[in-house]
């Protein structure tokens, strides 16, 4: 089994403005990451794509392009999206030594609302519980928002 | 009675003539006739021709107006803090991009930068774009030796992430004329421009009807004086009409039409309608092969900047060469051009249009022009494959006439770089084989070379062949060749790949490369080895280190041909193939483009991306026609991709490819050479994790180049991955947390104390080797040598009793 839900306890989730551990492209990706949160945040949701283009044109190996992805798209109403995304942060996330600490609460959480945007309620709200559970100040209310993420 | 005798007079004063009145009386009324018949259907013609000019007029003005290609552009640069910028080559793409060095950095207006010691200043250009707009911005860039250190913005200082530059034009569709205009609006082009037109090609512009009589007779007076034609008389609108409709013939029926044409348009429409028209239509000089038409295209062409940005100096420039735009080019004689320049400026102070002080100013700026940047030759091949693919969305005559603008995903410094490789390559065979060196394009040893990024698909270089201009035939997309041991590794990942239950192959296991006769239709099939040596039982490593072919064989008859297959299909390979023995061995035709993608899967981790040519393409009014979707399927497990990869790892290092290390090229790489029978097909497949190039040399017709991938392929791949990374690869393929890792005995048992010889592989969970080194000797085992999570350790535990 492979995937964010290996992590076997979840830590607080994180805030990817704290992750500044790697190379130069990946800080200069992370830099524009928030750049396309913040942007998420304000509404301005072309240049939040275009932002989270760019990180992943200077570091395609950053987990967190893709979960902001993920979370942007669940935003938009687009599970389909959304999960080919979260799919692709899982498989990134899943192979960073260690682990990267509480990524499974949003991995959980953002597929758990994807789910429940495509209709998958039976799947989607023990994700979502969990989710809330792990992290009552962020997921109590089932949504990721662009502030809390970043 | 008066009358009769006025008839008796006129009769008395000479019958004869009035004979004569009476014969010519019908004759004059049939001249009479004939002269109103001839009056009216010289009017009826007239008014014909009239209404058929006024149609013409009508159709091209309230038509479409220009067919304007669509351009193709590269994916922007990005500056960031701890980019190399002499590798990136950050000088040479701000001249490409048309930034100018500026000589002091007092007010720098937006593309043109100043060096101030170790610091770049650069007043980045706006990049207008619907979804995507950055702003203008300016910015210093600190650099510490060829590191880029910090970036800040000027006002402010405020650290920046990454600033990105504008996308790089790449290349236009054309249709049958080979001319490129930026179309531009009346509103956006500064007064000053259109002040300098006026003055020096028709002055009285605002108050004629389409003809100016005052000028034409100053130009016939002007030119008897001079005995030759020295001055035109041509209005702006009639110069317009004479570009739209007709041909530069010098004959009276030509000016007449004209001169009437000129009429209708100015009676039809308005003076600023009309201004518009003429400024985007008029011919302004040459970008290589490119005919540039209109101010817009010009602003770009002259001073590297967008119309609304030019200064009255640089206006008056574009109005002095509109008279001659090759023989008065600022390029080609700056000195005549600055002249002309002046003369016009000096005209608008006449005209009341220019006031003497901005007169003074302009007249004292240097001509400043930005870098012809011809369209670059080396992505001609990707700039086909984009229109294969757009020709499934929009018709041909939207992209040579509609002025989209197409966003791709083309790196243009890795395509530069890619060019370049081939290239090199290709001459140093044929300096190794003088024969193989040829003229006739037919028969040229051919190449190709393509990039993409694994993790988005992105299509990031693209080189189809040696030399577009003699072979249009790309080689990475429209050939299908054997790809011989390029093929191998699906073989292995089918055997490593779990099925039902337990993988056929792990990495600690042993493959039989005895002799081995296959019955096929054609009768009985006996592979052999590229040494010509059977070697009986070799490990896994081995066997795709030394590519065996008959210990594979073997592997893909255990595995199943069908698994074989599916895991290829599954990875990206579209094209047929059959579930036959010789299918191992690379036998199967596809395309350098399709192993690039099934390759790119593997170096992702086993999520396949779709491939991806295009960001985005922008219709001239700002919609978004199209968009990309990254879009990823999840195709192979992430610990089957990451074993597979560890495979091909050390294939880059003790094996066939191991001369990729060759020039000291450092950091993770995984590949895979391949050559086909007699060595008519030359591969080399490489992957960092970053991504993955695929090299094809050979000849159109297939025949012998008399040299392994290994020595023919790889170079190539060699010289572009240590020129694009420094000759450092950067980073590390991602490995699965769950994986289990043991040390390994060569006898492929797990090594425990006093086991002499061990190395490190890694497991998928459950599948570690279940005898020991030294034998059975359990209670001796080294547990710092097995790593696993507590299920695998669990599981071992279970497999001993």
């Amino acid at each position: 089994m492979f995937g964010c839900a290996h992590v076997p306890t979840a830590p607080p989730p994180p805030h990817i403005s704290e992750i500044s551990d790697g190379d130069d492209q990946f800080r200069a990706s992370q830099r524009l990451v928030i750049e396309g949160l913040d942007a998420d945040e304000s509404g301005d949701t072309a240049r939040a794509l275009s932002r989270y283009e760019r990180a992943l044109q200077i570091d395609a190996s950053n987990p967190w392009v893709y979960l902001a992805f993920a979370r942007h798209y669940v935003e938009e109403g687009d599970p389909g999206r959304a999960l080919s995304h979260l799919d692709r942060a899982e498989a990134l996330l899943d192979t960073q030594e260690p682990a990267s600490p509480g990524a499974k609460v949003h991995c959980d959480g953002l597929r758990g609302a994807a789910l429940a945007l495509e209709g998958n309620l039976a799947e989607a709200q023990p994700l979502l519980d969990s989710a809330a559970r792990s992290a009552p100040d962020v997921w109590g209310d089932g949504v990721l928002s662009a502030s809390e993420l970043r | 009675m008066p009358g009769i005798a006025g008839r008796g007079r006129r009769s008395s004063l000479g019958a004869g003539t009035d004979r004569v009145l009476r014969a010519l009386r019908p004759r004059l009324r049939q001249i009479a006739l004939a002269f109103l018949g001839a009056a009216f259907a010289g009017g009826f013609a007239a008014a014909a021709m009239v209404a058929s000019l006024d149609r013409q007029v009508r159709a091209r003005f309230e038509g479409t107006q220009f067919r304007v290609p669509s351009r193709v552009y590269s994916a922007p640069d990005i500056l960031y803090p701890g980019l190399d910028w002499r590798r990136f080559g950050l000088k040479d793409a701000l001249s490409r991009l048309g930034y100018r060095e500026a000589s002091s950095s007092r007010d720098l207006p937006p593309g043109q930068y100043v060096w101030e010691g170790s610091r770049l200043r650069v007043h980045l250009r706006a990049f207008e774009h619907p979804t995507r707009p950055e702003p203008a911005r300016d910015i210093a860039i600190s650099l510490s030796g060829s590191t880029i250190s910090d970036i800040r913005e000027i006002p402010g200082g405020s650290s920046v992430g990454a600033v990105l530059l504008e996308p790089e034009a790449l290349g236009a569709y054309y249709g049958p004329v080979r001319e490129q205009r930026e179309l531009v609006r009346l509103a956006d082009v500064p007064h000053h421009l259109v002040d300098a037109v006026l003055a020096v090609e028709d002055q009285r512009f605002e108050t004629h009807s389409g003809i100016d009589f005052r000028r034409i007779a100053g130009a016939m007076l002007a030119n008897l004086r001079a005995g030759r034609v020295a001055q035109g008389g041509s209005t702006l609108t009639q110069q317009l009409v004479k570009n739209f409709f007709l041909t530069p013939e010098r004959t009276w029926r030509r000016k007449l039409r004209e001169a009437c044409m000129a009429l209708i348009v100015e009676a039809r429409y308005d003076k600023s309608e009309i201004l518009e028209a003429y400024l985007n239509e008029i011919y302004l000089g040459q970008r290589g092969a490119t005919a540039v038409h209109g101010v817009g295209e010009a602003a770009h062409l002259y001073f590297g900047k967008p119309v609304s940005r030019l200064s009255v100096a640089e206006s008056g420039l574009i109005a002095a060469i509109i008279q001659s735009p090759n023989g008065i080019s600022p390029y080609r004689d700056p000195d005549r051009a600055l002249r002309r320049r002046n003369l016009v400026l000096e005209l608008m102070v006449d005209q009341g249009r220019l006031d003497r002080a901005d007169f003074e100013q302009a007249r004292e700026e240097p001509l400043r022009l930005a870098m012809v940047t011809p369209e670059p030759g080396d992505a001609r091949f990707f700039l086909d494959f984009l229109h294969r693919q757009l020709t499934d969305i929009y018709t041909g005559e939207q992209l040579t006439e509609e002025g989209l603008r197409i966003y791709s995903t083309l790196d243009r410094r890795l395509q530069q770089i890619a060019a370049r490789a081939l290239e090199e390559g290709l001459q140093q065979i044929e300096k190794l084989r003088p024969k193989l060196a040829s003229t006739d394009p037919a028969h040229q040893l051919q190449g190709c070379l393509v990039v993409m990024r694994p993790q988005t698909g992105e299509l990031l270089a693209l080189v189809g062949g040696r030399d577009y201009g003699k072979s249009q035939f790309d080689r990475c997309t429209q050939a299908r060749r054997q790809p011989g041991s390029v093929f191998k590794p699906f073989v292995y990942i089918a055997g490593l790949e779990p099925r039902d239950a337990l993988p056929t192959i792990t990495l600690a296991s042993f493959l039989d490369d005895s002799p081995l006769e296959i019955s096929t239709p054609a009768g009985p099939w006996r592979p052999k080895n590229f040494d010509g040596q059977f070697h009986d039982r070799v490990s896994v490593r081995e066997a795709i280190e030394r590519s065996l072919n008959v210990a594979t064989v073997r592997l893909a008859q255990d595995v199943g041909l069908r698994n074989v297959v599916d895991v290829a299909e599954r990875l990206g390979i579209e094209s047929p193939l059959q579930a036959v023995p010789s299918l191992a061995l690379g036998t199967a035709e596809v395309s350098p483009l399709e192993i690039a993608r099934a390759y790119a899967t593997l170096a992702s981790g086993g999520v396949r991306p779709e491939t991806q040519a295009i960001e985005d393409v922008v219709d001239p009014s700002g919609g978004v026609l199209a968009r990309r979707e990254l879009r990823f399927l999840r195709v192979l497990d992430p610990g089957t991709a990451y074993l597979a990869t560890s495979l091909l790892e050390g294939v880059a290092e003790r094996g066939t490819a191991a001369g990729v290390r060759a020039g000291g090229l450092r950091g993770p790489i995984a590949a895979k050479t391949g050559t086909t029978d007699e060595e008519r097909d030359l591969w080399f497949m490489g992957f960092t994790p970053d991504l993955v190039a695929v090299v094809w040399i050979g000849f159109d017709d297939p025949r012998s180049v008399g040299l392994a991938g290994a020595t023919g392929a790889l170079p190539v791949w060699r010289r572009f991955v240590e020129e694009e990374s420094g000759g450092t690869v950067r980073g590390a393929f991602p490995r699965p947390a769950a994986l289990e890792r043991a040390e390994i005995a060569p006898s492929g048992a797990i090594a425990l104390s006093g086991c002499p010889e061990h190395r490190t592989e890694y497991f998928l969970p459950g599948t570690l080797p279940t005898t020991f080194c030294p034998d059975g000797n359990m209670f001796g085992r080294r547990t710092d040598r097995v790593d696993h999570d507590e299920r695998g350790f669990l599981r071992w535990l279970r497999d001993q009793f």
